[in-house]
C-alpha cells in the first residue's frame, strides 16, 4: 500500500533553490497505514448487543466479547472496503470509552489481559516508512495515520482504563511490562501529531503508576535520545518524551540522585546540538530549568556544556540558546551567577557583536531583564571590561540602526553603574585605537618607503622599471 | 623656555574667563527651584540632563572638550533665560551640536537626525535648528570659550615641563574624567574655572601624593593670586563629588527612562518562550517502591516527597495530587505496590 502523493515536479533538477514547501503546497495531506489485509473474503463480526442493554451481571462477559471483537483490525488505506464492519468496530469502541468512564464493577480478573491483547493489536505495529525521504519535520506536512478513526479511540479508551477507579496495578503489571512499554516507546516516532499526543498521556500515567517499571522507562528514554543524537537525527517523538520527563524531573526527590544528574549532563545537554533544534527546545529548556530549579549546583555544568555547544553557523540557534540562557538566569543564584560569569559574558559579548541583528537585538535585550541587571550591578567591575570592547566597537560599526539605538541604552546603564571603570576603560580604549592608528600609518609609510626605495634601485641599474 | 610661554598664556585666559561666566543670579536661581515646578528648571533636572550629554558625547565618541564646551553654553543659556523644563532636551542637545561642530572635525560630527533617533528625543530636525540659532544668537556667538578644561591642560602642561623625570606623573585623562563628574553638579558652574581646575589638580596631587608636584601648584596659585579661602572652598566641594564619584556603591540605574524597541521577529519570540506551561501533572519520585526494579537506588532518602504512587485517581480532581494530604493515603495503599 502506498500513500496518495503526488510526485515532485520535475523543476527541481533544474533549479538548485526551489524550497520544499513551495513543492510540497501542493501536496494535500497525505495519510497512510501499515495495517493491511490480504486479499480475502470481507469480515464479518456478529453484532453484539449493548451493553447497557443488559443485566448488570452479564455486563463482565460482554465486555469481554467485544473487547476480543475490537481485536480484528481493519484496511483504511482501502477506502471502500468493510465499511458497515468498520463503523461497528467504531461504535462498539465508543460505546466501551463511555463503559469504562462511567461503570462500577466491571474490571475483572480476566479483563485485564483482553484489555491489554485488544489495545496491542490495534496500536502496535511497525511504522509506516516516511513518505519522503527528506521529510523535513520543520516545513513539511506530516503523513498523518489513515486507521485515525479507530485508532484513537483505542487511545481514549486505554487512557480511560488507566485512569479508572476501579484500576489496580498489581494485577496489570502482569501484562503491562516491559516488552509492552517497549514497543509503546517505539511508537513515539509516529508522524501523526494526535497519536504522539495521546502517546504522551497513556507513558505519562503508566510511569506514574508503575513503580517498577520506571527505572527500565527512564532508560529507555535514554537510549532513544542518545540513538537520536549521535546515530540517526531522526525521531519524531522527542518533543512528547521531554514533556513527560518534564512533568518527572518535578517530581525529583532531594537530594538529587546521581543517575538524574548524569542524565543532565550525558543527554540533555548535547540533545541541544542537534539540526531539528526548534521542534523541541521549549520542552528542553523546561526541563533544564527545571533541573536547576531542583539543584542550583548543577548551574555551573549546565552553562559551561551550553557555551561548548554554542552554534557556530545557525543563527536560528542562536537565538534559541539565548532565549534558553535568560530563563536559566532568571532563576539563577548570585554565588553560581559569579562562577560562571566571565565565560558567560565573553559568550555574550560575541552575540552582541554579531552582524545578524537577531542575535545582537536578543543579547542586547538582556539589558531590560531586572533581575539580570541586578546581577550585572553586582559584579559591574568584571563583568564591564569583557563587554566594553565590543559594544563600544558596533555602536559605530554595525549596519542595523536598531541595534546602535539598543546598544546606547545598555552602555548608558554601564554607565550609571560604574563611572569610574566606565571612563578608565573609555581612556584606554581610546588610546589603544590611537596607537593602532598610528602603527598603521608607520606600516604604509615603510611599505610606501620600500615602494621609492625599488623605484630608484631599478631606474639606476638600466632604466628599466622593474615588473 | 616652554614654561614661560605657558604662563603667559595662564595668565590671559585668567584675564578673560569671568567673560564666559554663567550670571551668578541665574544659576541661584535654579538651585532655589523646586523638583516638580513646572515654570523652571530645577537643579536636578539639569544635573539629570548633564550626565545624559556625557553619555552621548562618550556614545558618539566626542572629546571632552565638547562636553566642556556644551555644558557651558547650556549653563550660560539656562542662567539668562526662564526655560520651560519640557525644551530642556531640545536645549541641551543642540549645545552639544554647536559644540560638536566648533570642536569636533567635521566628518566626525554626528549628523541631527542621529543625534535625535539616539536621544530618544521627541522634537524634530527642524526645532533642533531653530534652537540652535536662537541659543548662538543670545550667546552673542560667543561660542569658542574659556574653560575649565582649557586651565587643566595648562595646567598640566606646566607640571609637566617642571618635572625631572618625564614620567606623567599626573594622569590628564583621570583629570578630564573628574572635571566631567564635577559638571554634573550645577554648583561648580559658579566656580570660576582657574579655581576650579586648580583645586581638581591639588586633588589629585594629594590623592597620588606627588610631593614634588604640590610646590608648582603653590607656584602657580600664587601667580595667578587665587586666594587661599576659595581654594579651600571649592576643594572642599571637589573632595565630596570625588567620594562620590568613585565610591564602589552603584547607583541603579534607572532603565525606566529608556526605550527598548525591538524588532517584529524578536518581540514574538519574547512572548512564546513565557509561555510554555506544562500540560502534565508532576510525578513525585518515590524511592522507596523502587526497590522491586532492577536498578534499585543506592541512597534511600528519607523522601520528604514520599507520596505514595499507587493512588487511585479521581476522575475529577487532579492527576496526581501534589499537595501532601495524600499521606493518608500513603498507608491505605502502600501494601499494594
Amino acid at each position: 500500500m502506498s500513500s496518495a502523493a503526488t510526485t515532485p515536479p520535475s523543476v527541481d533538477k533544474v533549479d538548485g533553490f526551489s524550497r520544499k514547501s513551495v513543492r510540497k503546497a501542493k501536496q494535500k495531506r497525505s495519510q497512510s497505514s501499515s495495517q493491511f489485509r490480504s486479499q480475502g473474503k470481507p469480515i464479518e463480526l456478529t453484532p453484539l448487543p449493548l451493553l447497557k442493554d443488559v443485566p448488570a451481571p452479564e455486563q463482565p462477559e460482554l465486555f469481554l466479547k467485544k473487547l476480543q471483537q475490537c481485536c480484528t483490525v481493519f484496511d483504511f488505506m482501502d477506502t471502500l472496503s468493510d465499511l458497515k464492519m468498520k463503523e461497528y468496530k467504531r461504535s462498539t469502541l465508543n460505546e466501551l470509552v463511555d463503559y469504562v468512564t462511567v461503570s462500577r464493577g466491571y474490571l475483572t480478573e480476566q479483563a485485564y489481559p483482553e484489555v491489554v491483547k485488544m489495545v496491542s493489536y490495534n496500536i502496535f505495529r511497525t511504522l509506516p516508512p516516511s513518505d519522503s525521504n527528506e521529510f523535513d519535520p520543520e516545513e513539511d506536512e506530516p503523513t498523518l495515520e489513515a486507521s485515525w478513526p479507530h485508532l484513537q479511540l483505542v487511545y481514549e479508551f486505554f487512557i480511560r482504563f488507566l485512569e479508572s477507579q476501579e484500576f489496580q496495578p498489581s494485577i496489570a503489571k502482569k501484562y503491562i511490562d516491559q516488552k509492552f512499554v517497549l514497543q509503546l516507546l517505539e511508537l513515539f516516532d509516529s508522524e501523526d501529531p494526535r497519536e504522539r499526543d495521546y502517546l504522551k498521556t497513556v507513558l505519562h500515567r503508566i510511569y506514574g503508576k508503575f513503580l517498577g517499571l520506571r527505572a527500565f522507562i527512564r532508560k529507555q528514554i535514554n537510549n532513544i535520545f542518545l540513538r537520536f543524537v549521535y546515530e540517526t537525527e531522526h525521531f519524531n517523538g522527542v518533543a512528547e518524551l521531554l514533556e513527560i520527563l518534564g512533568s518527572i524531573i518535578n517530581g525529583f526527590a532531594l537530594p538529587l540522585k546521581a543517575e538524574h544528574k548524569q542524565f543532565l549532563v550525558k543527554v540533555l545537554i548535547p540533545l541541544h546540538t542537534v539540526r531539528s533544534l526548534s521542534l523541541f527546545h521549549a520542552q528542553l529548556a523546561y526541563c533544564i530549568v527545571q533541573f536547576l530549579e531542583k539543584d542550583p549546583a548543577l548551574t555551573e555544568p549546565v552553562i559551561r556544556g551550553l557555551l561548548k555547544f554554542w552554534p557556530k553557523t545557525c543563527s536560528q540557534k542562536e537565538v534559541m540558546y539565548l532565549g534558553e540562557l535568560e530563563e536559566i538566569l532568571d532563576v539563577i543564584e548570585p554565588t553560581q551567577f559569579v562562577k560562571i560569569q566571565e565565560p558567560l559574558f565573553k559568550q555574550i559579548s560575541r552575540c552582541v557583536s554579531s552582524p545578524h541583528f537577531q542575535v545582537a537585538e536578543r543579547a542586547l535585550y538582556y539589558w531590560n531583564n531586572e533581575y539580570i541587571m541586578s546581577l550585572i550591578e553586582e559584579n559591574s567591575s568584571v563583568i564591564l571590561p569583557i563587554m566594553f570592547a565590543s559594544l563600544y566597537r558596533i555602536s559605530k560599526e554595525h549596519w542595523n540602526p536598531a541595534i546602535v539605538a539598543l546598544v546606547y541604552n545598555v552602555l548608558k546603564a554601564f554607565m550609571e553603574m560604574n563611572s569610574t571603570l566606565f571612563d578608565e576603560l573609555t581612556a584606554t580604549y581610546k588610546s589603544d585605537r590611537q596607537r593602532e592608528k598610528k602603527k598603521e600609518k608607520e606600516r604604509e609609510e615603510l611599505w610606501k618607503k620600500l615602494g621609492d626605495l625599488e623605484l630608484k634601485r631599478g631606474l639606476r641599474s638600466d632604466g628599466i622599471i622593474p615588473t | 623656555m616652554e614654561t614661560v610661554k605657558l604662563m603667559r598664556e595662564l595668565i590671559a585666559n585668567f584675564e578673560q574667563e569671568r567673560n564666559y561666566l554663567p550670571k551668578e543670579t541665574g544659576l541661584s536661581l535654579i538651585e532655589s527651584t523646586g523638583e516638580n515646578d513646572s515654570r523652571g528648571i530645577s537643579a536636578k533636572c539639569r544635573d539629570t540632563k548633564v550626565e545624559d550629554l556625557w553619555s552621548l558625547t562618550s556614545f558618539f565618541g566626542y572629546s571632552t572638550q565638547t562636553f566642556v564646551l556644551a555644558v557651558n553654553l547650556l549653563d550660560r543659556f539656562l542662567a539668562m533665560m526662564k526655560v520651560q523644563p519640557k525644551h530642556l532636551a531640545c536645549i541641551s542637545i543642540s549645545c552639544l551640536h554647536i559644540a560638536a561642530k566648533a570642536v569636533e572635525e567635521e566628518r566626525n560630527v554626528s549628523s541631527t537626525n542621529e543625534l535625535i533617533r539616539i536621544s530618544q528625543c521627541k522634537f524634530t530636525v527642524s526645532d533642533l535648528t531653530r534652537m540652535e540659532k536662537i541659543i548662538s544668537e543670545k550667546l552673542n556667538f560667543q561660542l569658542k570659550t574659556i574653560t575649565a578644561l582649557t586651565f587643566l591642560h595648562l595646567y598640566h602642561g606646566i607640571a609637566r615641563s617642571h618635572t625631572a623625570d618625564r614620567k606623567e606623573a599626573l594622569n590628564l585623562d583621570t583629570l578630564e574624567a573628574q572635571l566631567k563628574a564635577c559638571l554634573c553638579r550645577i554648583a561648580f558652574s559658579k566656580a570660576k574655572p582657574s579655581v576650579l581646575a586648580l583645586s581638581l589638580l591639588t586633588q589629585e596631587i594629594e590623592a597620588t601624593q606627588c610631593v614634588d608636584m604640590l610646590e608648582i601648584a603653590h607656584h602657580v596659585q600664587r601667580h595667578l593670586k587665587i586666594a587661599d579661602v576659595e581654594l579651600l572652598h571649592w576643594r572642599g566641594l571637589v573632595a565630596k563629588c570625588m567620594s562620590d564619584y568613585s565610591s564602589p556603591e552603584c547607583s541603579r540605574p534607572n532603565n525606566k527612562k529608556l526605550v527598548w524597541i525591538v524588532s517584529r521577529r524578536t518581540a514574538q519570540n519574547l512572548h512564546t518562550s513565557h509561555c510554555s506551561v506544562p500540560e502534565l501533572p508532576t510525578i513525585p519520585e518515590d524511592c522507596w517502591d523502587e526497590s522491586e526494579s532492577e536498578d534499585s537506588c543506592e541512597d534511600m532518602s528519607s523522601g520528604e516527597e514520599s507520596l505514595s504512587s499507587s493512588l487511585g485517581s479521581d476522575a475529577d480532581g487532579p492527576y496526581f495530587p501534589l499537595n501532601f494530604l495524600c499521606q493518608r493515603y500513603r498507608n491505605k495503599y502502600h501494601h499494594t505496590s
